[in-house]
């Protein structure tokens, strides 16, 4: 197999895949993880989970007070 | 080298991994819910497969407190005046995981929360309140009643990472139901009697670990990741889990089959199932944690969800993982598979956490967290195509030093 002959790798910059913000779900991956082409990355924190800079910074897979922010607004995804 | 790695390529095989899958989604396993018994024969038997592929399977236990569990189905039943309906466990009702562990049934009038006096009463939150200004509402309440989105195959999705219990029992309705109610309830003889059958256990959970190669000199330490647990069997209520992430096992899996004998000295490599990813990421954080402790600095590659690709898998990287993209993108047009930055909040992030370089990679699921899960929705294809892309992914790694250019020439 060529590599030129295939369409596969990353449709942008890969280093895009390390600006990824959270998802709609709290510490699971999303139902629709599959995503179409193109899909930029966004920055915008996600209501459950924040950004993943916060989470990293908390040590944990969400930021906890975009969580709590979350279940205190009534957004489904956290329960 | 190209020719090693086409000839590692070609033994990745659809009809194993969907019969992990298979496997993994069986009953005897009751949806692997962290600590249940079923996730104990799961982790046994995933032990038993990396025995059989040349390692020796060692099993990591923690203790996870505080897992909700719904031991028995909600009995709901709700009248609008005229006719009285019984609403279906997983369907039209499930129990909310703020919920207040009411073992029988109360019959209350229903009422809307904020109109009126609430006491001994259900009290349906309408659209735009929040639970927490819903109990500002619901004093002296039977409990509350919220509408919650459903499935493309009208299933309320399960989750066991979220609140903690509230002072009230608290039921989701699907959103026919919730309008039905919300509808009915100033009429006159409206009531509902339901229950919310929830506690907490403490249990212990446990990953699966086996390493086939010891890292030597500058040599890369792979570290492959899923999560072998799932949300779980409800009473009456099978979840087998295929999706999510029995998919991901089964790649990881077969990766290790073909990689653990093919892999150049030097190169480490090892794999973690992991458990309790779905109470939040409680297994990888463990593991991420003892691997600090003992001064290993791994390449690590997660999958979470392997089930159904579209146009591109998900990739989000954490650490100094510039490298790990790098060849992540060589395996991907090595292969033929696209990849787009997208969030996969999974087990990865927790070893970014600790200070790893860590990629998740998510190729979708057919079912999420409900019966919808199931193996005939996990597409073969898919599997192989992320097989694939981990065999690569973790060859090139081992075979090319860091600092030369790629030797497949892209």
């Amino acid at each position: 197999m060529s590599d030129t002959e295939t369409r596969g790798g990353f449709t942008g910059d890969p280093g895009a895949a390390l600006t990824v913000t959270g998802t709609s779900g709290c510490c699971g991956n999303p139902p629709q993880a599959t995503i179409a082409l193109p899909e930029p990355a966004t920055t915008a924190p996600s209501p459950c989970c924040g950004t993943q800079a916060d989470a990293t910074a908390e040590g944990s897979c969400c930021a906890s007070a975009a969580k709590s922010d979350a279940v205190a607004a009534g957004q489904g995804c956290c329960g | 080298m190209t020719t090693d790695l086409d000839a590692l390529l070609a033994g990745v095989d659809g009809e194993r991994m969907a019969g992990t899958v298979t496997a993994l989604a069986d009953a005897r396993f009751a949806g692997r819910r962290a600590g249940s018994p079923g996730g104990g024969a799961a982790r046994q038997w995933l032990g038993d497969q990396i025995r059989g592929f040349g390692a020796q399977p060692i099993v990591d236990s923690f203790g996870v407190r505080a897992v909700p569990e719904v031991y028995a189905a909600p009995e709901v039943t709700w009248s609008d005046g005229f006719d009285t309906r019984r609403l279906v466990f997983g369907r039209q009702t499930a129990v909310h995981l703020a919920s207040a562990d009411q073992p029988a049934a109360r019959r209350g009038p229903l009422a809307v929360a904020g109109a009126g006096n609430p006491v001994g009463r259900w009290l349906l939150v309408p659209a735009g309140m929040s639970l927490f200004d819903a109990y500002g509402h619901a004093d002296g309440a039977l409990g509350l009643l919220i509408g919650r989105p459903v499935d493309a195959d009208g299933w309320h999705f399960t989750m066991l990472a979220g609140p903690d219990p509230g002072p009230l029992p608290v039921l989701t309705l699907d959103p026919d139901t919730h309008a039905a109610m919300l509808a009915a309830a100033p009429t006159r003889g409206t009531w509902l009697a339901g229950s919310t059958p929830i506690r907490r256990v403490d249990v212990t959970a446990a990953n699966l670990q086996g390493r086939w190669h010891t890292a030597a000199g500058s040599g890369a330490d792979l570290l492959l990741t899923a999560h072998y647990d799932g949300v779980g069997d409800h009473p009456g209520l099978r979840q087998p889990a295929a999706s999510d992430n029995g998919s991901g096992v089964a790649v990881i899996v077969e990766a290790a089959r073909l990689l653990g004998p093919a892999l150049p000295d030097g190169a480490g490599f090892a794999v973690a199932l992991l458990d309790a990813e779905e109470i939040g990421a409680l297994g990888s954080a463990h593991h991420a944690a003892h691997l600090r402790r003992t001064g290993a600095s791994p390449l690590v590659i997660n999958v979470d969800g392997a089930g159904r690709l579209h146009e591109a898998a998900a990739v989000e990287a954490g650490g100094p993982a510039h490298r790990l993209l790098a060849l992540l993108d060589q395996a991907g047009r090595h292969t033929g598979l696209a990849l787009a930055a997208g969030p996969v909040a999974s087990d990865n992030r927790r070893y970014a956490a600790a200070g790893f370089a860590a990629v998740g990679i998510g190729a979708g699921m057919g079912g999420y967290h409900s019966p919808a899960d199931t193996p005939d929705r996990v597409d073969p294809a898919t599997l192989v195509a992320v097989c694939r892309l981990v065999v690569a992914t973790a060859w090139l790694a081992a075979t090319i030093p860091a600092t030369l250019p790629s030797l497949i020439g892209d």
